[in-house]
């Protein structure tokens, strides 16, 4: 049995023409790749521009790809303009949460309009499933997981508990109804 | 911040700075780079020359070419080959390695480090033989070295530049076919002394490929001999251009013109007399070194070859040689096709500008130059291929290559009968017409049936 295929033409079939053919394209690449400028951007598609060159590979520790866009990566607690966090210490993220990683110690201001806030708030990274319920239960819009970021390795179990200075963080975020909230001092 | 863990989330947070093509460096480097090989070349090209004046006669070019040219070069191909290979490949290659030293510890260097790295590898690695080879172990410590000396040894007879050839000998190119043949015992022995089926299979396979290809490999240069009427390589590389004795007299009459040029044009190259024993050359040399598309006898990734039995250092001669090879194949078919040595129109204006020292500099440096454009085609051949059958390479052997390098033969003596040297040129030239038309009508034809758009 012939194992030769059959649908090749005779200057295919001489083998020279087309393995001529072949190193060519292997020779483009080669010397665009090698004079070509090497362009960081981690998003490959738009690596184009004058000389460019071919090479699709992110360096990854050196470079990163941005993750999408809504990606839930770690936790943040949503500081106030003041600097504060806009938890109220409700309970209601630490209730939601079916892996039961977040800890939440309670304080009380005496002259604020808030009267609560949280004195403790911790989260155990290791035990988070990352489903996002706790910012949807979240009812005054104070914990979110925009960072894009992930969970950082470490190399032991407590250090991946992340207390609340190293939630609070990112910019501050304002609703007009937190005027009403916080903003007016007590009328005594 | 309390934690290393949490400083460390922190420091992801934030705008995203999207890095910029810093083009003006690129531009440099690449200036830079390519002056640096540049002058590399110039600067190994004078140091040859002086160490082979340097040192008394034989000795002297042992010591340039074998040493220094083709050792360097295999070691270097080394890490070519995986460089090269990524930048077909739009990957960018072993670039991890770094070398301790202040300064550099953080510079990828290109992947130079790695070789580095890939001796120490070899050399601290167990010297582990095998159960069965223990009672042979003189021949199983032999086969490696029989690899990789024949490789070396190869290299006496190439003519780097009129001055540097460690012989001069009337049997040249026998040499070369005679030497080349040894490799076979190599390969043979290993893959029987292994006490491996794997192994002897490969080594069976590698006897059968390299016996195969060396009658082409032969009949390929009957044409080369013909066309220059002598066996002698540093005769080859004189014809193809003009002679030291006749560039003196150029010079001392104030000629600047190259009186070699066929035609008074064209460089009377061994490429221009024979085209077609190139091709078959450079095919059946790639055969012969055992290199992809003809790597059946090691295929190290599936199939297993004659050298599985062997570690460490061992198994680094076998790879080494086959570079090692690889130079020298190029070294002679620069010698024979590509005018050796020889700076095509300008090696009198350059004797008359500069003397016959920088010349002399300059046709080191051409050779290398030419070598390395072999290597480059040998190692883009290599990674272009997809690894040819068994039977496919036998079928390619014997029954395509050997029956053209006999019609080359043929046509090239009786050509020569008629109508002499020129008629072979004229031959040449008409062939290598013949050869483009085809790649070209045949590729016009292929756009045609390109689909507009999709």
């Amino acid at each position: 049995m012939s194992q030769r295929p059959t649908d090749l033409s005779a200057g295919e079939r001489f083998y020279l023409r087309e393995a001529i053919k072949g190193m060519g394209v292997l020779a483009k690449h080669f010397w665009r790749n090698l004079f070509g400028f090497r362009d960081p951007n981690p998003e490959i598609m738009a690596r184009q521009g004058p000389g460019v060159n071919m090479v699709s590979t992110i360096n990854y520790p050196d470079e990163r790809k941005a993750y999408p866009a809504g990606y839930r990566g770690m936790h943040r607690l949503v500081p106030r303009v003041d600097g504060k966090p806009r938890c109220v210490a409700c309970y209601m993220c630490a209730t939601a949460c079916p892996a039961q990683c977040i800890y939440i110690e309670a304080g009380e201001y005496s002259d604020q309009a808030i009267e609560k806030y949280p004195v403790r708030f911790e989260i155990d990274e290791l035990r988070c499933i990352v489903c996002g319920f706790c910012v949807e239960a979240c009812p005054k819009d104070a914990i979110r997981m925009d960072t894009g970021s992930h969970a950082p390795a470490v190399l032991s179990r407590p250090l991946a508990v992340f207390d609340k200075e190293a939630l609070l963080k990112g910019p501050a975020v304002e609703h007009p109804s937190d005027v009403l909230t916080y903003r007016l001092p007590i009328r005594k | 911040m309390t934690t290393p863990a949490a400083r460390l989330a922190s420091e992801d947070f934030g705008p995203r700075v999207e890095p910029k093509p810093q083009y003006g460096r690129w531009l440099a480097g690449s200036i830079v780079g390519w002056a640096a090989f540049v002058a590399f070349l110039l600067f190994m090209s004078w140091v040859l020359l002086e160490i082979g004046r340097l040192i008394p006669a034989p000795f002297g070019s042992i010591v340039a070419l074998i040493l220094i040219l083709v050792m360097i070069t295999a070691t270097l191909l080394t890490m070519a080959d995986r460089k090269w290979s990524a930048l077909m490949q739009d990957r960018v290659g072993p670039n991890r390695a770094r070398l301790p030293i202040p300064g550099l510890s953080d510079k990828p260097l290109k992947g130079l480090p790695h070789i580095v790295a890939d001796v120490l590898k070899m050399l601290f690695k167990e010297d582990f033989i095998p159960e069965g080879a223990m009672s042979d172990r003189f021949l199983f410590n032999l086969a490696p070295m029989l690899a990789f000396a024949p490789a070396f040894m190869l290299f006496a007879v190439v003519p780097v530049s009129p001055e540097l050839q460690v012989a001069r000998v009337d049997w040249g190119i026998l040499y070369v076919f005679a030497l080349a043949s040894i490799a076979v015992f190599g390969t043979a022995l290993a893959g029987w002394t292994s006490n491996n089926k794997l192994a002897l299979m490969g080594g069976l396979r590698a006897s059968a490929q390299l016996v195969s290809y060396e009658v082409t490999l032969g009949l390929t240069l009957v044409g080369a001999f013909i066309a220059f009427g002598t066996l002698r390589l540093d005769f080859m590389a004189e014809l193809q251009g003009m002679a030291v004795q006749s560039l003196r007299s150029a010079s001392a009459l104030n000629i600047s013109y190259d009186q070699s040029l066929l035609f008074g044009w064209l460089p009377a190259w061994g490429l221009v007399y024979q085209p077609v024993g190139l091709i078959l050359f450079l095919v059946a040399a790639q055969a012969e070194i055992k290199r992809a598309p003809f790597d059946t006898p090691e295929g190290e990734s599936e199939i297993i070859g004659y050298f599985l039995e062997y570690s460490g250092l061992k198994s680094g001669l076998f790879l080494i040689a086959e570079y090692a090879e690889t130079v020298v194949v190029a070294g002679i078919v620069t010698a024979i096709f590509l005018g050796a040595y020889h700076i095509p129109w300008f090696e009198p204006a350059i004797v008359r500008a500069f003397g016959m020292g920088v010349l002399s500099v300059l046709q080191v440096f051409a050779f290398i130059v030419k070598m390395l454009l072999i290597i480059w085609i040998m190692f883009l051949a290599r990674w272009a291929f997809p690894r040819f059958r068994y039977d496919q390479i036998m079928r390619l052997g014997w029954k395509m290559m050997l029956p053209i390098s006999l019609l080359n033969v043929m046509v090239t003596a009786f050509v020569y009968l008629w109508a002499g040297r020129e008629g072979i040129a004229w031959a040449g030239i008409v062939e290598w017409i013949a050869i483009l038309f085809f790649i070209g009508l045949s590729q016009q034809k292929e756009q045609a049936h390109v689909p507009a758009a999709h």
